[in-house]
């Protein structure tokens, strides 16, 4: 029997080894080809736009490039592992080292290019797909087309050739360090052997609580203006992810440990069979899980804060448009207003009109703002701020005494936090009126550009508005103080009535929310579109590595199942406990990273947009319930394994 | 009273076109309290009997009474619900779960009854220090040497006093000193318990320590020994003798 046969013989027989390799080989590949494809798309040119496009989608690839290897390394050790007993047997019947490498790496070679051909295949056939969702985001009118870029070829083939040859150094470190004994053994060798917890253990433990902790509380402070420089900010990160991940591993080890070892030590011996599952499963591996753990703690994390900032990006585009101009169209010139609404009537476009008089006081609020406010380079006691009457606000009635604020968002809370109530003074030129402060509402009634970008409006009574409106401080006010709203009565004209409006001439300042969207989209998209396919490829790759993970280890404990079984526990008895053992394998990662996530995104998000809260729970939740599938997959797996085990 | 009633056990492997006949129509009863032994040359069937008497493997034919219920009738989940509660097992290669303790180990059987706690820990203690097995209790498998694993092992399977203990070849992985320590150790077992043990073995002095020893050939009962009065010397004698006789592989000792 010849070399070769060999290699071909192996293959046919380990395919049932091989099939998770192989699919992790063809999901990366296509996923990168597809991204690098897009690179190169000439279409990209509109998208890129400016060279930060060029390079977030550069830095974007290098990233992917970092997970697709950590994630093949991982693939490939669990691969090694389970045919170790296979190259002892090739050592025992006198073949060399040498030999069993080159034959590994052959039929590695044949595995991993035929995997790379249909991966390429795959991710050239769904690139298009990616494309038309990017430009769906983008807003970029385009016609995705299907093209395949030689450029993108090239730079995949030579990065996966040069991931290839970081795993035979690595299967050849492995040959090279193990004898024969120790290959027959690899599989049935114990990680750890739970010893009593040490004092340095518990001592881990509480360190690791500690090191995370104080990551987040830096994170909090990150933007708060302690940190600076660009260098103390940027030194400030790398102690944050340093800090949370080393004490994140720290947690594990220790911690966790440390509560299932008193779980255990309480129990004297008497464990019911779902601890004997989960409990004592998961001790016995808990060297090789504190790593993986943290692996996926920290993957899950990352998915979770980029998905969370995409979406707030995306989320607060339509929201900001929205706030900024509050109508369909915002005008706040007479004679615009006449002209556009002309050109409306002649296209037998349906509108709706809103006036409001809007005047600029200085107002004291001193006495509601919070602690301090940051940021701002107004002073509290005399900030300029929009008033407007009660009458124009729907559903709001207020006495002469009483002031209601409105139109804030989560962005504004943060730079501006105010209390929910106390008192204020407005001041016109002469006159000062004290007045009641009923809170915050969320609603936007007037355009940003009475706003000054931002600052809440506030609504009196008709009778104060008109006291100030006589008493008017010349300077502060903008040049016009009516605002004009029109909302078109059919949504589907909006198309036609922003062209219209678009060329059109206007002497003051008017805004369209269909046009301020599709600007935001424009500048945002392509990063939320990255961002966003990254934290997907986080998403898949950290629930493979653990669904890997524990297939590996059910095929592990299958003996154990068998004693199990013999003993009189049911297939369901043992599922209960399995099912137990997963909800902590992925459940506390998923908790962990969450809260990390959480973190990490509260210290940033306001450079992403102006919401926070909607959009990041609604990431969370698509998260968990994606990340669950991994979970019910690997159960269904362990099912199997059960059920065969007898 | 007979606790284990087997007749015209068949059991055949393969389909009908490829058909090997493993058991071809044995019939085995045990009494209350007995220790038997089954013995043969390898291939002759005695594993599978075992298999098939405890319930792991399924008969192609016959019946299997055990305290005078019918086995062989029954689901896959009475199965389960029947060993936890009426057998014990004892294996060559010890099965015992290397994520548990030796206390861990020992007490399963009882955690799947629900036995309490208290009472449980009143058992294990008798059991162990019978066994010699209590210092160890906090240790694992791993730490542990073989024929500590097989004490362990054979107080799992007394510890929830099943009806009936199997035992497949537990001295076949031991040294001699071991083995006659655990051969001991279960015929006190069998005496102070009223233990009914079946065990397989080719080991004739592991045969020895039994009440009696069913020799099967080929699938089916060649002959059976009782030892009676007998001391075990000459019992281990006659076993040789029926052994040279039964012609199969001959245990070198």
């Amino acid at each position: 029997m010849s070399i070769n046969h060999l290699i071909l013989q192996n293959l046919k027989k380990n395919l049932k080894n091989y099939y998770l390799y192989v699919f992790a080989l063809v999901f990366t590949v296509a996923l990168y080809f597809a991204f690098v494809t897009l690179q190169f798309d000439p279409a990209m040119d509109e998208t890129k736009g400016s060279i930060k496009g060029a390079a977030a989608i550069k830095t974007a690839s290098v990233l992917l490039v970092a997970i697709v290897s950590i994630f093949l390394l991982y693939a490939n050790n669990i691969f090694i592992k389970r045919r170790s007993k296979e190259i002892g047997l090739f050592q025992l019947i006198g073949m060399t080292k040498s030999r069993i490498f080159r034959i590994l790496t052959l039929e590695n070679f044949i595995l991993y290019f035929g995997s790379l051909l249909i991966g390429i295949f795959i991710g050239f056939s769904i690139s298009k797909l990616i494309m038309m969702i990017l430009f769906k985001i983008t807003g970029v009118e385009d016609v995705a087309t299907l093209r395949f870029s030689t450029e993108a070829l090239i730079q995949t083939v030579v990065v996966f050739t040069m991931i290839y040859f970081f795993i035979m150094l690595i299967n050849f470190l492995f040959i090279k360090r193990q004898s024969i004994l120790s290959l027959f053994r690899v599989l049935s060798s114990t990680e750890e052997k739970v010893k009593k917890v040490s004092f340095f253990e518990m001592i881990y433990g509480i360190l690791g609580i500690l090191m995370i902790l104080i990551g987040y509380y830096i994170s909090s402070k990150l933007f708060s203006g302690d940190f600076t420089t660009m260098n103390e900010l940027f030194l400030a990160m790398l102690f944050i992810l340093a800090s949370v991940i080393i004490g994140t591993y720290l947690f594990y080890k220790g911690s966790v440990r440390f509560i299932f070892y008193v779980i255990r030590k309480k129990k004297d011996g008497y464990l019911t069979i779902n601890e004997v599952l989960s409990l004592s499963s998961i001790m016995f591996r808990m060297k090789s899980n504190a790593l993986l753990l943290t692996i996926i703690t920290t993957v899950s994390a990352l998915a979770i804060g980029l998905l969370s900032l995409s979406y707030i990006s995306h989320y607060s585009v339509e929201r900001l448009a929205q706030n900024n101009v509050v109508a369909d169209f915002s005008i706040t010139n007479k004679q615009d207003a006449e002209n556009f609404k002309e050109a409306l009537k002649i296209n037998e476009i349906k509108y709706n009109e809103k006036m409001i008089d809007v005047i600029q006081v200085y107002a004291n609020i001193e006495k509601i703002a919070e602690s301090k406010i940051e940021g701002m380079n107004s002073d509290p006691r005399n900030m300029t701020i929009p008033v407007i009457s009660d009458k124009a606000a729907t559903s709001v009635e207020l006495s002469a005494e009483e002031t209601l604020f409105t139109g804030y968002n989560d962005s504004i809370q943060k730079f501006m936090p105010l209390k929910s109530s106390g008192q204020i003074e407005l001041k016109g030129k002469n006159v000062v009126i004290p007045q009641k402060y009923l809170g915050l509402r969320k609603e936007y009634i007037v355009s940003y550009y009475f706003t000054s970008g931002g600052f809440p409006v506030a609504i009196v009574d008709e009778t104060i508005f008109e006291r100030l409106k006589k008493d008017i401080i010349p300077e502060i006010q903008k040049e016009s103080t009516l605002y004009i709203g029109i909302d078109l009565q059919d949504e589907a004209n909006l198309e036609e009535a922003n062209d219209l409006f678009q060329n059109m001439t206007f002497n003051g300042k008017n805004d369209s929310r269909l046009e301020m969207s599709n600007n935001q989209k424009r500048n945002m998209g392509l990063i939320m579109f990255i961002v966003g396919f990254l934290g997907l490829t986080f998403l898949v790759t950290s629930g493979c590595i653990l669904y890997f993970k524990q297939m590996d280890e059910s095929e592990e404990e299958k003996p154990n199942y068998t004693i199990l079984r013999k003993l009189g526990f049911t297939q369901g008895d043992l599922l209960r406990g399995i099912q137990a053992k997963q909800i902590f394998n992925f459940g506390i990662p998923l908790v962990i990273g969450l809260t990390h996530s959480y973190f990490a995104v509260k210290s940033g998000w306001f450079m992403f947009g102006t919401e926070l809260w909607t959009p990041m729970i609604i990431v969370m939740l698509l998260y968990t319930a994606l990340y669950s599938i991994f979970g019910i997959l690997s159960v269904l797996y362990y099912k199997k394994v059960i059920k065969e085990a007898l | 009273m007979n606790i284990l009633e087997a007749t015209k056990i068949h059991k055949s492997y393969g389909n009908k076109f490829n058909k090997q006949d493993v058991l071809k129509g044995l019939d085995v009863s045990i009494k209350n309290g007995e220790f038997v032994s089954i013995m043969g040359a390898s291939g002759s069937g005695k594993t599978t009997l075992l298999n098939i008497l405890s319930s792991i493997d399924k008969v192609s034919n016959g019946s299997i009474y055990i305290e005078g219920k019918e086995m062989t009738a029954m689901k896959e989940k009475q199965l389960a619900e029947f060993r936890k509660n009426h057998l014990g097992f004892i294996f060559q290669e010890y099965n015992l779960l290397d994520t548990l303790t030796v206390k861990e180990n020992i007490l399963l059987p009882l955690s799947i009854t629900k036995t309490a706690k208290r009472e449980a820990d009143e058992k294990f203690n008798t059991l162990a220090k019978e066994l010699g097995i209590y210092d160890i209790k906090d240790k694992y498998p791993n730490e542990i040497s073989g024929g500590q694993k097989q004490r362990t092992s054979a107080a799992r399977a007394f510890i929830h006093e099943p009806s009936i203990i199997f035992a497949d070849e537990p001295t076949g992985a031991l040294d001699s000193k071991s083995a006659s320590d655990l051969l001991n150790k279960l015929s006190d077992l069998n005496q102070k318990r009223n233990a009914t043990i079946l065990m397989v073995t080719h080991d004739a002095v592991a045969a020895s320590y039994c009440s009696r020893v069913i020799f099967i050939k080929d699938g089916q009962i060649y002959t059976q020994l009782t030892k009676g009065e007998e001391s075990r010397q000459d019992f281990f004698h006659d076993i040789m003798k029926t052994q040279g006789v039964l012609g199969g592989v001959q245990n070198e000792h």
